[in-house]
C-alpha cells in the first residue's frame, strides 16, 4: 500500500500551529520567569504568524487544489477562513497575557491548546470529507472544553468547561452519527463524491440522506450556537475565562460557518430545496431566541454571548440562499463580527480585571469619562454590532440582506431587519451606560443568580485606566478602527470575499 | 467651481463646525463655541449660494449636477458610490436648512448663554445640521438611509439635551423609537426597489422604473408604502405623530430648527424626491394625500384647546406638514415646496417668539398664566403676529400664497381630492383661529404679573421648574439655565428673528400665480419627467382660491377676535357645553392612549414574556425542576446546579434535533 504524496507548501499553514503547539509544550518545560512570560506567549504568536504567511503566500499562487488524496481542500475559503481564525487567535493571546488564567493553568499548557485548537479549526474549515471534518472537529473542541476549566480555581470556569464538555460530546456524537447516514446513503465520504452521488445513484429525497443531514445540521448548529441548540452559550460564555470566551466567540463560530458552508453549500447543493426550509426555520428562531435573550441581560459576556447567538442567526441567513452572494456574504459578516467582537471583549476583560462589578454592565459606568481609549472602541463594536451606518457591520448586514433578497427569501431579510432593530435595545444600553450618568439608565437585576461583587484581579485598582493594559486597549482601539474603517472602505474586503466566494464551484 | 464642488463644502463646513466645536469644547471661552457653529452654518448657506449662482448660470435643462467623492462599495451586484445629487428640489432644500438654521444658531447664541451645557448644544445643533444636508444632497438611497439615521439620533441627543429631565429623555426615547420604525420602512423600500431595478442612485432607479413596474402594480405600491412609513415617521403624521408634541422638551431653538423648520419636511422631500416611483403607484400617493388630510385635520382641532405654548405651536407644525404631504402627493411639487418653504420661515419666526415669550414667564410655557404681553415686548409682539399673520394665510403674506396654492391644486385633481380640499379648507379657518387664539391670550388681556414686572424693568426670574411635572430643578449641567434672555434685550435673537420675520411677509412675492411663480419654474429640471407638470389649475383659478382662502383667513382671524377679545367668557361656556369633546380635542384624540394600548403595552408584555417565562420559568423554572431549585440553584452546590441545567439542556438538544429529524422525513420520498 502506497503513502499518500503530500504537497508540503500547501500543508504548511496546519503544520506552523500544530508544529508551535508542540514546541510551546516543550519550551514550558524551562520555568524561567522570562521564557514563561514573553517567550511562550512570543512562540505561539510567531507560529500562528508563520501559518498566516504560508497560507496567503498559497493564496498568491492561486491555485485550487487539494491535498492529502482529497481530504483537505487548499482554496480560498479555505486561507480566507483560517485567516480570520489566526486574525482570533492573535487576538485571544494578546488579550491572556497578563491574565491570571494562564498562569493557573500552566502557560505552556494554555497557549499549546489554543494553537490546538487552532490547528483543529483550520482543519476544519479545509475539509473536504467527512472523516477530516469530523477529526477537525474534535481537535478544535477537545482543546476547548480544557481551556474552559483553565481557570482552576474558580468554581464556575469548571462549570462551564464540565457542561460544555459534556453538552458538546452530545452535539459530537450526533454530527458523527449524522455523518455516518450520509456515507451510508452516498457510499462515499468525499464531498465531491457525495455530491456526485445525490442525483445520480441517489435520490435528492432518500430518506437515510435526509436523516443523515438532519442529525449533522444538529451538531454543525450546536457549535455554531443556532437556537434551539444555543442554550450552552450564555453559560458557558459567562463561565470560561475572558480571553477563551473571546477566542471561542469568534474562531469557533468562523470554523463552524466555514465547514457549513462547503458542507450545505459544496457537498449538498444539490438538496437545497430540502434543507434550505429547514434551516431557515432555525434562522428565524435563532435571530428572535438570541435577540429576546439579550434583553434584559447584566453581565456583558451573558449579553454578548446572546447577542452571538442573534448574530448566528443573521449568518445562517447567507447559508440558506446558496448562492454565491450569500457564502460571500457569510465571510464579509464574519470578517467584521470578528473585529466587532474581539473589540468589545477587550474592553470587558480590560474593565473586568479593575472594576468590583466584575463582566457586569455596571463596570462600564462613566467609562467614557474615565478612559475613553476603551469607551470609543466598545462604542464603536455596539454600533457596529447593531449594523449603524458607517459601520462596518452596517455593510455585513446589507450584504446578507441583499444576499437573502436575490436568493428570494425575502422572509429573511425581514428577520434580520426585525432582529437588528431589536438588538438596538440592548446595544445602545451599554453606549447609554458609558456615556450618561448612571442615575438614568435602568440596569436589569441578573436573572436568576445573585449578583456577585468582584474584587479587582490582583495587582489591580478601580483607578486603573487604559494605559494600565496598553496590550488590551491597542487591540480594542485597532479592532474598532478596522470597523470604521471597513465601514468606509469596504472594497478591499469585499475583493477577499469576492475571491473566497469564488471557490465555490457548485454555484451558477 | 461646479456646483457639485459647492455641494461638498455644503456639508464640509457644519462637519468640520462639529469637529472643532467638540474637540475644544473645554477650551472655548464664553459665546465662542456658538459663533463658532454660526460660522460653519453661514459658510455652508455662502456655498449653497455659490452652487446657485453656478446652476443659473446654464440652461435650465442641465440644471443637474451628480458627483462622487469615491467608490463606496462595489461588489457583486451592488455599486454604491458616496455621492451627491445637486438639483434644483436640493439646492433649495440646501438653501432653506442652512439659511434658517444660520438664523436660529444666532439666536441660540444668545438664548443659550446660561446654559451649562453650551458648547455641547451647538456641536450637537452643527452634527444635526450636517446631517440634514446629508440627507438632502444625498444621490443615492444608502446615502438617504444614513443621513435619515443620523438626523433621528441628533433629534434624540437635541430633545434630550436637558437629560436630567426624566420627561426629556422620555420624549426622545419616544421620538428616537417612532423614527426608527420609520428608517425601517425606508430600508425595507430600499431594497426592495434594489432588488426590483438592481439599482441604488436615484437617477438608476428612476429611469429604470416605468420600465420595471406596470402603473399601480403590487411590488411598486408597497414599495411606496414602506417609503410613506418613513416619510410620516420623520414627518410627524398620523397615526406616527405622538413623539412631535413631546419633542417640545428639547430647548426652544430646537424645536424651532428641528421640529418645525427642517427635520420634520423631510418627509415631504422624500415623498418629492421620489415622485417617479409615485406617479407610478397612484394608489400609495392617494393613501399619501389622505392621512395627509387627516393629519391637517386632526392636528388642527388639537392645536384650538392646547394650553401648551409650545404644543400648540407643535400641532400646527403638524396640520401644515399635512398640508404639504398633501400637496406633493398631488403631484404639486411646486406649491408643496413652496410651502414648506414658507413654513420654514413663519414657524421657525413662532418658535423664536415663543422661546422669548417663555423667557420672560422664567420657563413658564402654560397660556393660561399669560396675558398683555403686549406693552413689554414690543418686538417680540409685532414678529409673532408677523407670523401669526402668514400662519393664518392673511392676504398677501407668505402662508396666503403657498397654503392656497395647494388647496387649488388639490381641488383641480377632482374626485376624492375635492373631499380633500373641502377638509383642508376647514383645517385652514382653524388654522387662523388658533393662530390668533396665541396672539389674544399672550398678548392682549389682563396683564400677567411678569408683564408688569417687565414694564417696570426687571427681567421675572422663578425658581427653575420642569414646566411638564411642575417640580422643582437645579441649574447645573443637564438642566436648562438659571438665567433667562429675550429678544428685547438680547441682540444676537433680534438678529435671528427680524430677517424671517421680513421673510414671512414677502416671501410670498415669489409665487404669485400668473406673475411671478419663481419657485415652480426653478425646480421644473427635477420634475421635467413628470406627467403633472403641465397639469395645473388656471391663473384664473388660482386667484379665485386665494380669493377663498384670504376670506377664511380674515373670518377665522375675526372668529378668534370675537372669541378671546370682545367675549373671552364664551370659550369657557363652551368648554363646558362641549366637555366630551373638549377633553377629547384635550387628549389628543386619545393617540398616545390608543398606541399605548396596541403596541406599546402587548410589546411589554412580550417582552417581560421572554425574560420571565422563558428565561426564568421556561428554562430555570419547568426544565430545571420547578421555583424551589432556582433558589436552590443559585446558592447551593455546583453540583445540584449543573446536573440540573444539562439534563435541561441535552434535552432540548434533542428535542431539536428530533424536530428537525421530523421535517427531514416528511419531505423524504
Amino acid at each position: 500500500m502506497k503513502a499518500p504524496t503530500i504537497d508540503y507548501l500547501a500543508f504548511a499553514p496546519i503544520l506552523a500551529t500544530l508544529g508551535g503547539s508542540l514546541l510551546v509544550i516543550a519550551f514550558a518545560l524551562a520555568r524561567a520567569s522570562f521564557v514563561q512570560r514573553v517567550v511562550l506567549p512570543g512562540l505561539a504568536l510567531v507560529s500562528i504568524a508563520v501559518a498566516a504567511a504560508f497560507a496567503v503566500i498559497t493564496w498568491e499562487t492561486g491555485d485550487q487544489t487539494t491535498i492529502i488524496e482529497g481530504a483537505l481542500a487548499v482554496d480560498a475559503l479555505a486561507l480566507g477562513f483560517s485567516l480570520l481564525v489566526y486574525a482570533a487567535g492573535i487576538g485571544a493571546i494578546a488579550l491572556s497575557l497578563r491574565s491570571e488564567i494562564a498562569r493557573d493553568a500552566g502557560r505552556g499548557e494554555y497557549y499549546a491548546l489554543l494553537l490546538a485548537s487552532i490547528t483543529g479549526m483550520t482543519i476544519l474549515v479545509a475539509a473536504e470529507n467527512l472523516v477530516t471534518l469530523f477529526v477537525g472537529f474534535e481537535l478544535l473542541s477537545i482543546p476547548l472544553y480544557v481551556m474552559c476549566a483553565a481557570a482552576v480555581r474558580d468554581e464556575r470556569s469548571l462549570e462551564s468547561g464540565l457542561k460544555y464538555l459534556i453538552v458538546g460530546s452530545v452535539g459530537s456524537a450526533t454530527l458523527l452519527y449524522g455523518l455516518a447516514m450520509i456515507y451510508g446513503a452516498t457510499g462515499s465520504t468525499d464531498f465531491a463524491g457525495i455530491s456526485a452521488a445525490i442525483g445520480t445513484g441517489v435520490d435528492a429525497t432518500d430518506p437515510l440522506l435526509l436523516s443523515g443531514i438532519a442529525l449533522a445540521i444538529t451538531g454543525l448548529a450546536f457549535k455554531a450556537s443556532v437556537a434551539p441548540f444555543h442554550q450552552w452559550t450564555p453559560d458557558v460564555y459567562e463561565g470560561a475565562p475572558t480571553p477563551v470566551t473571546a477566542f471561542m466567540a469568534v474562531a469557533t463560530k468562523i470554523a463552524a460557518f466555514g465547514v457549513i458552508l462547503r458542507l450545505f453549500d459544496d457537498a449538498l447543493l444539490s438538496t437545497q430545496l430540502q434543507w434550505g426550509p429547514a434551516l431557515a426555520a432555525l434562522c428565524w428562531v435563532t435571530i428572535i431566541v438570541g435577540n429576546v435573550g439579550a434583553i434584559g441581560q447584566s453581565s456583558l459576556k451573558r449579553m454578548l454571548a446572546w447577542s452571538g447567538v442573534a448574530q448566528a442567526g443573521y449568518l445562517l441567513a447567507g447559508i440558506v440562499v446558496g448562492t454565491r452572494l450569500g457564502a460571500e456574504a457569510v465571510f464579509f459578516y464574519l470578517a467584521v463580527y470578528l473585529l466587532m467582537n474581539i473589540a468589545a471583549f477587550a474592553v470587558v476583560i480590560a474593565r473586568e480585571r479593575v472594576s468590583e462589578h466584575g463582566d457586569g454592565l455596571r463596570s462600564l459606568e462613566r467609562l467614557g469619562e474615565a478612559s475613553p481609549w476603551l469607551a470609543w472602541p466598545m462604542t464603536i463594536a455596539m454600533l457596529g454590532l447593531a449594523g449603524f451606518p458607517l459601520t462596518a457591520g452596517f455593510f455585513g448586514k446589507f450584504q446578507l440582506i441583499n444576499a437573502t433578497v436575490s436568493g428570494s427569501y425575502e422572509s429573511l431579510a425581514i428577520a434580520i431587519v426585525i432582529g437588528s432593530m431589536i438588538s438596538l435595545a440592548y446595544y445602545l444600553r451599554v453606549i447609554a451606560v458609558m456615556w450618561m450618568s448612571p442615575r438614568e439608565i435602568e440596569i436589569p437585576a441578573a436573572p436568576g443568580r445573585a449578583s456577585r461583587k468582584v474584587r479587582p484581579a490582583e495587582g489591580w485598582s478601580p483607578e486603573a485606566g487604559a494605559a494600565a493594559q496598553p496590550e488590551v486597549t491597542a487591540v480594542a482601539v485597532l479592532c474598532a478602527v478596522l470597523v470604521l474603517a471597513i465601514g468606509i472602505f469596504p472594497d478591499p474586503l469585499f475583493d477577499v470575499a469576492r475571491d473566497v466566494g469564488s471557490s465555490l464551484a457548485g454555484f451558477l | 467651481m461646479s456646483p457639485v464642488t459647492y455641494g461638498w463644502l455644503v456639508l464640509a463646513f457644519p462637519l468640520a463646525g462639529t469637529i472643532l466645536i467638540s474637540l475644544l469644547y473645554k477650551r472655548l471661552p464664553g459665546r465662542s463655541a456658538g459663533w463658532i457653529g454660526a460660522g460653519a452654518i453661514l459658510g455652508a448657506f455662502l456655498s449653497g449660494l455659490g452652487a446657485l449662482s453656478q446652476m443659473l448660470a446654464v440652461a435650465p435643462e442641465q440644471r443637474i449636477f451628480e458627483g462622487s467623492l469615491f467608490a463606496y462599495a462595489r461588489t457583486l451586484g451592488v455599486d454604491v458610490d458616496l455621492g451627491i445629487l445637486v438639483d434644483p428640489l436640493s439646492l433649495l432644500m440646501v438653501l432653506i436648512v442652512s439659511g434658517v438654521s444660520f438664523l436660529i444658531h444666532v439666536y441660540s447664541i444668545a438664548y443659550l448663554t446660561s446654559d451649562a451645557g453650551y458648547s455641547r448644544f451647538f456641536a450637537y445643533l452643527n452634527f444635526f445640521v450636517f446631517s440634514m444636508l446629508l440627507l438632502v444632497l444625498a444621490g443615492n438611497f444608502i446615502l438617504l438611509i444614513v443621513g435619515w439615521a443620523f438626523v433621528g439620533a441628533a433629534s434624540y441627543l437635541l430633545i434630550s439635551f436637558w437629560y436630567r429631565r426624566e420627561t426629556a429623555t422620555k420624549a426622545g426615547i419616544k421620538a428616537f423609537v417612532i423614527n426608527v420604525i420609520g428608517d425601517v420602512g425606508l430600508v425595507l423600500a430600499a431594497f426592495l426597489l434594489f432588488s426590483e431595478t438592481g439599482a441604488l442612485s436615484y437617477a438608476e432607479v428612476f429611469a429604470a422604473a416605468p420600465e420595471v413596474f406596470s402603473p399601480n402594480e403590487g411590488v411598486i405600491v408597497i414599495a411606496c408604502l414602506l417609503i410613506l412609513v418613513g416619510a410620516f415617521a420623520k414627518s410627524a403624521q398620523v397615526p406616527l405623530h405622538t413623539w412631535l408634541p413631546d419633542a417640545m422638551e428639547g430647548p426652544t431653538p430646537v424645536s424651532a430648527l428641528i421640529h418645525a423648520a427642517t427635520m420634520v419636511t423631510a418627509g415631504v422631500y422624500l415623498i418629492a424626491r421620489t415622485h417617479p416611483l409615485f406617479e407610478i403607484a397612484t394608489d400609495a400617493a392617494a393613501v399619501a394625500a389622505i392621512i395627509g388630510t387627516a393629519t391637517l385635520f386632526i392636528a388642527a382641532t388639537i392645536a384650538l384647546v392646547m394650553t401648551d405654548l409650545k404644543r400648540a405651536i407643535a400641532y400646527s407644525t403638524m396640520s401644515q406638514i399635512g398640508y404639504m404631504v398633501l400637496g406633493v402627493s398631488a403631484f404639486a411639487y411646486g406649491a408643496g415646496m413652496f410651502h414648506l418653504m414658507t413654513h420654514a420661515f413663519f414657524k421657525a419666526l413662532l418658535f423664536m417668539s415663543a422661546g422669548s415669550i417663555i423667557s420672560a414667564m422664567g420657563g413658564e410655557q402654560s397660556l393660561d398664566r399669560m396675558g398683555g404681553l403686549r406693552k413689554a415686548m414690543p418686538f417680540t409682539f409685532v414678529v409673532f403676529t408677523i407670523g401669526a399673520l402668514a400662519l393664518a394665510g392673511f392676504p398677501l403674506t407668505s402662508g396666503f400664497f403657498s397654503k392656497d396654492a395647494i388647496i387649488d391644486f388639490t381641488l383641480y385633481r377632482g374626485g376624492l381630492y375635492t373631499v380633500l380640499a373641502i377638509f383642508a379648507y376647514a383645517a385652514a379657518l382653524m388654522t387662523a383661529i388658533y393662530s390668533f387664539r396665541l396672539v389674544f391670550r399672550v398678548f392682549f388681556g389682563k396683564k400677567c404679573p411678569e408683564a408688569e414686572e417687565l414694564e417696570a424693568g426687571h427681567l421675572h426670574h422663578a425658581d427653575p421648574v420642569n414646566p411638564a411635572t411642575g417640580e422643582p430643578e437645579g441649574t447645573d449641567v443637564g438642566f436648562p439655565g438659571e438665567e433667562h434672555h429675550i429678544a428685547e434685550r438680547d441682540w444676537p435673537m433680534k438678529i435671528g428673528m427680524a430677517p424671517l420675520a421680513l421673510l414671512a411677509l414677502v416671501a410670498g412675492a415669489l409665487q404669485i400665480p400668473g406673475v411671478t411663480e419663481a419657485v415652480t419654474h426653478f425646480l421644473e429640471p427635477t420634475f421635467a419627467g413628470s406627467e403633472y407638470l403641465e397639469a395645473h389649475p388656471t391663473v384664473a383659478e388660482e386667484w379665485r382660491g386665494l380669493a377663498i382662502g384670504g376670506t377664511i383667513a380674515v373670518i377665522g382671524i375675526g372668529i378668534a377676535f370675537f372669541l378671546y377679545i370682545r367675549r373671552p367668557q364664551i370659550t369657557p361656556a363652551l368648554q363646558a357645553r362641549f366637555g366630551a369633546l373638549h377633553s377629547f380635542l384635550a387628549h389628543k384624540w386619545y393617540f398616545d392612549e390608543l398606541i399605548d394600548a396596541c403596541v406599546v403595552r402587548p410589546t411589554a408584555a412580550f417582552g417581560r414574556f421572554g425574560r420571565n417565562v422563558v428565561e426564568s420559568q421556561l428554562v430555570q423554572g419547568v426544565l430545571v425542576g420547578g421555583a424551589t431549585s432556582v433558589v436552590r440553584v443559585g446558592t447551593s452546590t455546583v453540583r445540584t446546579l449543573q446536573s440540573g441545567y444539562l439534563r435541561a439542556y441535552a434535552a432540548l438538544l434533542l428535542i431539536g434535533m428530533c424536530g428537525l429529524a421530523l421535517y427531514f422525513l416528511t419531505v423524504s420520498s
